[in-house]
Parts: structure tokens; sequence; C-alpha cells
């Protein structure tokens, strides 16, 4: 694997012309830095992803996963019901869609911690080095949210032109939408750098981790299924989850027409507010502020644990069983 | 006498000829070794009781709503239980089975395994039953408190059956492990996104959340090929008899035999395998290479 760098950065590493110590080197260059260090990472955690094999197995290895998480549900849908209802097949198709993008952005980041650590023991030097370590996960992180929102589309695309899931164009709110997935993806970064501070603390058998919390999160984001069904303890919890509201934009900018994974009958928010379903703005408002609430608890965790690793010498620990 | 106590040899050959006695001994000790890592661990991180016994609960109950939103039978709830617990297992061959040699060159220990005096099957016997100590715990708590809080009724009617299938389950998803282990390590790096694409794919075609007979000749092959698909339906047959769910694949008996020829062909294939890989290995000089 190579990864290319630019000749103008190479000659940025010499002395400079006078030929004396440049102090201003060790403050590093803000943001032009930052993005420097970002863009790297993300190039390199591509190439890593998808160096390892032909386009064509990359593929079907991208949409295999969530493909067939969505074809469980519809089955589960078609024994039970016979699949009238196509409504709510649009609901598991497009859930069980974009939760491989959840999955593949919380993956991606404590995965790229556990990598470095335990299989290629870089971690300590990645640490040590000039770049911002926090920037430098987010850049890694990226790279699997691309693969994950690869495989979220193909089989949105699937779901509309061959498991009949209804799509109209026309009516989908295209500002809303891209609003809505834009600050999905931050929360799933947020989401993604909590994990990555829990797998900064534990050994290598936590691969499954973040796979085990987004499994827990798919019960109460109302991801597969409308939260009027849970217990009303587990809808309030899902209120409090930004995946919930995200979840529930997507759905309300696209598929205007079909359920409402956070109101409808014997929800709490019917309960609680009186409307059948929450409107555009309520969404975007919930989602921004538990999107801020998870995100600065994420960084709070993610510096505590760092500094934690550092204490306890767990930055360059390997482990197995 | 200790089995590795000294003893004077005429020449480093004689030294290195071992009784069977010797040999046996020291795989068993090679198993146990490999083992206790596995078993050990779980007591020296707690983190696991909460990422791999709370959370899997959790994502097992989201399953169990949806057929509860669609106003499902009750059974179909106890399907559900059921393949939430046998995950486990799966999740624990495929992780720590069949990446594990993968994982074991990556860190530099292959070539230790290789070059010690044991058989190689042992290590991998050795992870197994770590593994299946690791698993059966999860999977009884899944299933305990999952039977408890969504009222799953069991009616089981051959209870000595059930438990024989269960076991031979077991042995043909471990056997499996032990023979992917193999090839995941000649794929190399290809072996993590493989782990990956047999997670949703291999829940799919097994049935996992529903009877696997109502995938028609795509569950049929899973049947003759995964495991997991003869096993969960098995024990789904045994476990809920009486239960209104299509019926059309072989009874429980058939389909425990099938498990002993899918665990004889496993293990034979993954025997088989290590000794093809030992040699390309040590003819080719790989076993040292590292992160490929």
């Amino acid at each position: 694997m190579t990864v290319s760098v630019d000749p103008i950065d190479l000659a940025g590493l010499g002395s400079p012309a006078w030929g004396g110590f440049d102090s201003a080197r060790t403050r590093g260059r803000g943001v032009r830095g930052l993005w420097q260090s970002f863009r790297t990472a993300a190039h390199l955690g591509w190439q890593m992803e998808a160096n390892w094999t032909d386009p064509l197995l990359f593929f079907i290895y991208s949409v295999a996963k969530p493909l067939s998480a969505a074809l469980i549900l519809v089955v589960m849908l078609d024994i039970v019901s016979g699949g009238a209802d196509p409504a709510y097949r649009a609901f598991v198709v497009v859930g069980t869609a974009l939760w491989s993008l959840v999955l593949a952005g919380i993956a991606g980041l404590a995965w790229s911690i556990l990598d470095d650590r335990e299989r290629y023991r870089m971690l300590k030097y990645l640490y040590v080095s000039p770049s911002d370590f926090l920037v430098m996960l987010l850049g890694r992180g990226v790279a699997r949210l691309a693969v994950g929102a690869m495989g979220a589309v193909i089989t949105i695309v699937v779901g509309i032109a061959v498991l009949g899931v209804p799509f109209e164009p026309a009516v989908v709110d295209w500002p809303l939408l891209v609003l809505i997935l834009g600050l999905g993806l931050w929360v799933i970064v947020a989401v993604g750098l909590l994990l990555a501070a829990v797998c900064l603390q534990t050994r290598q058998e936590s691969w499954s981790y973040p796979e085990a919390a987004a499994g827990a999160l798919l019960l109460v984001s109302g991801v597969v299924f409308p939260l009027a069904v849970l217990p009303t303890p587990l809808q309030a919890i899902g209120l409090v989850t930004p995946l919930t509201w995200w979840m529930e934009g997507v759905r309300h900018a696209a598929f205007a027409e079909g359920p409402s994974s956070i109101g409808g009958p014997g929800s709490l928010w019917l309960d609680l507010t009186g409307s059948a379903a929450p409107e555009a703005w309520t969404i975007v408002l919930a989602l921004l502020a538990t999107g801020v609430l998870v995100t600065l608890g994420a960084i709070g965790a993610f510096r505590a644990s760092e500094r934690r690793a550092k204490d306890r010498g767990l930055l360059d620990r390997t482990t197995g069983s | 006498m200790s089995l590795y106590e000294y003893r004077h040899t005429a020449s480093p050959q004689e030294a290195a000829d071992w009784t069977p006695r010797q040999q046996l001994l020291t795989d068993l000790r090679a198993v146990g070794g490999r083992a206790y890592p596995r078993v050990t661990g779980m007591f020296r991180e707690i983190s696991w009781l909460f990422f791999e016994l709370l959370l899997p609960f959790l994502s097992t109950s989201a399953f169990v709503f949806v057929y509860r939103a669609l106003q499902a039978p009750p059974e179909y709830v106890g399907f559900v239980v059921l393949g939430g617990a046998m995950t486990a297992f799966w999740l624990n061959v495929i992780w720590m089975m069949a990446s594990q040699l993968w994982w074991e060159k990556s860190q530099g220990n292959l070539e230790l395994y290789f070059a010690a005096p044991m058989s190689i099957m042992s290590v991998l016997f050795g992870m197994a039953l770590g593994g299946m100590v690791m698993s059966s715990t999860r999977a009884v708590i899944v299933l305990v408190i999952a039977t408890l809080i969504y009222r799953v009724q069991f009616a089981v009617d051959q209870g000595p059956l059930l438990v024989i299938v269960f076991l031979l389950t077991l042995a043909a998803l471990y056997g499996l492990g032990m023979m992917l282990a193999s090839l995941f390590l000649m794929w190399g790096r290809e072996a993590f996104h493989l782990t990956q694409m047999l997670t949703e794919p291999v829940y799919f075609v097994s049935g996992l959340n529903f009877p696997v007979v109502r995938l028609g000749l795509l569950g049929a092959l899973a049947l003759a090929t995964l495991p997991l698909a003869v096993g969960l339906d098995a024990m789904r047959q045994l476990a809920f008899v009486g239960a209104a769910f299509p019926i059309g694949t072989p009874p429980p008996a058939v389909e425990a035999l099938i498990l002993v020829v899918m665990t004889v062909v496993f293990l034979g294939a993954a025997r088989w395998m290590l000794r093809t890989l030992e040699r390309m290995a040590r003819r080719e000089g790989r076993l040292s290479v590292r992160w490929q």
C-alpha cells in the first residue's frame, strides 16, 4: 500500500531558508494543519478499506450486509402479514439501510483504535505524531462511513426497484433531506467517538462492541418498528436519542406518507404533545439539541479516555485471548 | 515420571521420538493452555458483561418488538429468542475461531504454534473449548432473561434429542470454524472483510428470526451447508412442538444426522487444510509475514 504525498509538503519538511529552527512548526499550522491531517487519515483509511481486493468483490462485500439485514425484516413481514402494507415495508427497508450507515460510522472510529493498537501496533506512533489524534481518528472513520453510505444507498435502490418500496422523487422534501442527512452524519460520528473512547480502554475482543452497541440502539431508535410498540420508559429513552430523530427526519422528508417512527396511536409523543407526528422543524430542533448533547458527551468521554490511556500505558498495549 | 523430565538419550533423534502417551498428554495440555486465556479473560475484564450480555439481549429484543408490532403468533417471539441465543456461537465462531489464526499471525504467535511440539489441531480445539464457555454464558443469559421477560412458552417433546441436537450444532459450528481458520489464514486481509460478510447474510439464509423453509431453494441450500441453519431448524421443531409455522424441512432426527455428517466433514477438512497450509507456509516461508 502506498500513500501519495504532495511534493510541496515534502519540500516544507526541510530547514527554513535562513537555516535556523522555526519554532512555529512545533505549534502546528492551525486549521490548515488539521485539514491536512484529516485528509491524509481519510485517504489512508480508504486505502486500507478498499485496496485489499478487486472492485466487484468490494462492492459485494459492501452491499451484502445491509441488504441481508433488510431482507431478514422483509421476510419476517411477509411471513406474518403477507407483505400487505408497502408503507411498512418501506419503513423497515429504509430503516435497515440507514442503520448500516450508523453501524459503519460507529464501528469505523472504534475499529481504527483497535486496528492501529492491536494489529498494526502503530497507535503509539500516531499518537506522538504532530497530527491531532482526534482529527486523525475522525479521518480514518470517514472511510468506513463512506463504505457504509454506499451500502445504504444501494439497499434503498434495491428496495425501490425489487422490494416494492414506494418512492416519489417529486414529493421528497430535498432541502430537509439534505439537512437531516448532514446532521445525522455528525451524530453518527459523535456516537462512534464514544465507542472509540470505550475501545481505547478495552481489550482486543472489543471488535464486537460497536455492533453490540448499535444493536442496542436499534431497539430505541425507531429503526424497524415504531416507538409506540415499546413500553413508555423505553419510548422516553428513544425520544432523547438523536438517531431516533434522524430516522424520523429522513422518513419525513423522503416518505412523508409513511408511518411515523415517533408518533402514532399509543405513542408517548401523542400523549405528551397531542399531535400524531412531529413537524419538520421539531425534528430538526430535536436532532440538533440531542446531537449537541451527545457530541459534548462524546468529546468529554474521549478526552478522559485518552488521559487514562496515557496514564496507564494503554496506547501501546496488545491483548488477546 | 514427569512428562518433561530429563532422560538420557543417545541422539537428538531419539530425544525427539516421543511416545504416544507423551504426544497425547502434550496435546491435551495444549488444549487446556489455549482454552485458559479465553476462560480467564472473562474474569479479567468485566466490560464484556455489558457489551456481550446486556447489549445483545437488547438487540434480540428489537426483533421481538418487530413481531409484536406485526401482532405475530407468540411462538415467533420464541424463534427470535432462540435465534438470538444462537448468534452468540456464530459470532464466536467467525470472530474468534475463523479469524484467529490470522490474528495470531499478525501478532507473531503463529510461528511459535507451528514450532511447538504439539498438534496445531489441539490449539484449535483449545480455542473452540474456551470460546464455547464464553458463548454459552452469553447464550444462556440471553435465553433465560428473554424467556422470562417476553414470556416465551416452550413446548419440548423430546428433551434428550434437543440436547443432542444442540451439542451436535456446537460441534458442527466449531468444526466449521476450525476449517475456516485455515482458509482465512490463506486469504489474509480479505478474511477480516469476509468475517463481516458472514454475519447478516448468514443470519438471513439460516432463518435466524423466521422458519428457514420460507426461503425455498436458498433455505434448502443453507440446510445442506450451514450448521446454524440446520441446528436452529431442528431445535425449533423440538422446542416449539405444535407451533403454527411453515413445515417442510426434514424431521429433527434427520437434521441431527446432517449435523453429524457436517461435524465429521468439517473436522476432517480442517485437519487436512491445516497440514496443507503448514506445508505451503514452510515451503514459501510465509508463517511470519504479517499484515497481508
